[in-house]
């Protein structure tokens, strides 16, 4: 379970400061599948940073009783100079697992070949969000926080996702920003419309949709 | 973790003994200037060993210093992770600064020696508490630093000036025993500076009359740590990872 209670997160840019989230409260529970939708700038990605505990609220509270991956995005919990085979080194050792069995995860679910052994700075999107995807899924977390980079992927990525997430892994917890409606509608079974920084829960995923596209 | 990110910043520069060549070269230069315009011998003491067990130090501050500035920033992507804190940042930067120092401490101390310029140390507990109380010291100002720079960036520009303002107070190029009392009094308050007099009266012996106060030293590296464990505290519920 994870639990949100009045989340409030601001950020400050000289004197102007600008309220992002106003009082966000949900729950996700084990094997749940969030869709979370809000318009560009409606604070998806930040609320994925502070369940993820990259970022701190200003102020609320949010207690994890299971464990959470990193926000699985375009760039971030990668060092950018190291390699693709050192980031999986470094990324095996904070979390406590066997590096070798995490390099042939990696290399089998990449299918990266020799490019592991470049920096990760120079991977296009698509192969960086590959290589976010292997070492979280190696890792074997019970939530993973998804911010939008399912989508950039060819399609053999996308099989491969669905098949490590929705198949074999049907027992874990999911939140996913997207503004890729079929990706939601098809996998999620509640959803997060996020607007004006206050978050509202709909069970039914139609429904949250219609209203985010009248929005 | 420390030991992890260590090899990190390791891997990330392929010569990692650079760290330990440049105040070797730093302290050399700066000896050897030293020697001719004073001639080789000063206050009894020989002045090579002097600028360099003074000057390899200074390096290892001024370089802890201007390296926590912006030190969030620069490994923010490292914050993705819940395991990693920011205050390991900062300890693992100041840790490889304090072991690269030392290293060149050591091989200075022995190719010097083996010149005839560089005394075997007469007192190694002296010479290690001092160590450690420039390098605690070091550490609680670098906590400070850290994320002040974040606050300001005022405060980021200002770090080399503060690295040069400290030097008089770092006892690197005089001993307290030089100056008049007043004067010594006074730079008792900097921990630096006690901790340079223990280093040199470890390193010289009874040639040299330290002057140190450990409970200032410690007292106020203790405050500067606690501000700046508060700071960072602080300073990381707003940081914005983007």
């Amino acid at each position: 379970m994870i639990h949100c209670r009045d989340l409030h997160k601001s950020y400050r840019s000289g004197s102007v400061n600008k309220p992002v989230l106003k009082g966000v409260d949900f729950t996700i529970n084990p094997r749940d599948r969030v869709g979370l939708l809000g318009r560009n700038g409606a604070g998806k990605s930040t609320l994925i940073r502070l369940i993820g505990g990259v970022e701190m609220p200003t102020s609320g509270k949010i207690t994890r009783q299971m464990t959470c991956s990193w926000p699985l995005g375009f760039n971030g919990g990668f060092q950018g100079s190291l390699t693709g085979y050192d980031n999986a080194r470094f990324i095996a050792r904070i979390y406590d697992k066997s590096y070798v069995e995490m390099r042939d995860f990696v290399e089998e679910f990449t299918e990266l070949g020799s490019q592991l052994r470049m920096p990760v700075k120079i991977y296009s999107s698509g192969m960086r969000a590959r290589l976010a995807f292997a070492l979280s899924l190696a890792i074997e977390f019970e939530c993973y926080l998804i911010d939008e980079v399912i989508m950039v992927g060819d399609k053999n990525f996308q099989n491969k996702c669905k098949a490590e997430f929705f198949e074999k892994r049907q027992d874990r917890a999911l939140l996913l920003a997207s503004h890729s409606l079929g990706t939601v509608k098809q996998y999620c079974n509640r959803a997060i419309v996020l607007h004006e920084g206050v978050a509202t829960m709909y069970e039914d995923v139609n429904e949250a949709i219609s209203i985010y596209e009248d929005l | 973790m420390i030991r992890e990110l260590v090899t990190r910043f390791g891997r990330d520069n392929i010569g990692f003994l650079w760290i330990m060549v440049e105040p070797l070269l730093f302290a050399g230069l700066v000896g050897l200037v030293w020697a001719y315009a004073r001639g080789p011998e000063n206050h009894g003491i020989g002045v090579m060993a002097f600028v360099a067990s003074g000057y390899i130090p200074l390096t290892f501050l001024r370089h802890s210093f201007g390296r926590s500035a912006k030190i969030f920033q620069a490994n923010i992507s490292l914050l993705y992770h819940r395991q990693v804190k920011v205050l390991d940042f900062i300890f693992v930067r100041v840790t490889i600064e304090a072991i690269g120092a030392m290293m060149a401490y050591i091989f200075a101390g022995i190719v010097l020696h083996f010149l005839g310029y560089f005394p075997i140390p007469a007192d190694i507990g002296s010479l290690v508490a001092g160590w450690a109380i420039y390098v605690f010291f070091v550490l609680a100002i670098c906590t400070m630093l850290a994320p002040l720079s974040e606050i300001s960036s005022v405060i980021e520009k200002l770090v080399p000036v503060s690295v040069y303002i400290s030097i008089p107070f770092s006892g690197v190029f005089n001993m307290a025993s030089w100056l008049p009392p007043s004067l010594r009094e006074a730079l008792m308050w900097s921990p630096l500076v006690s901790g340079m007099e223990l280093m040199r009266y470890g390193l010289f012996g009874d040639a040299v009359t330290p002057y140190y106060d450990l409970f200032k030293a410690l007292g106020i590296s203790l405050i500067c740590l606690l501000f700046g464990l508060i700071l960072c505290r602080r300073v990381r519920r707003t940081l914005a990872v983007a």
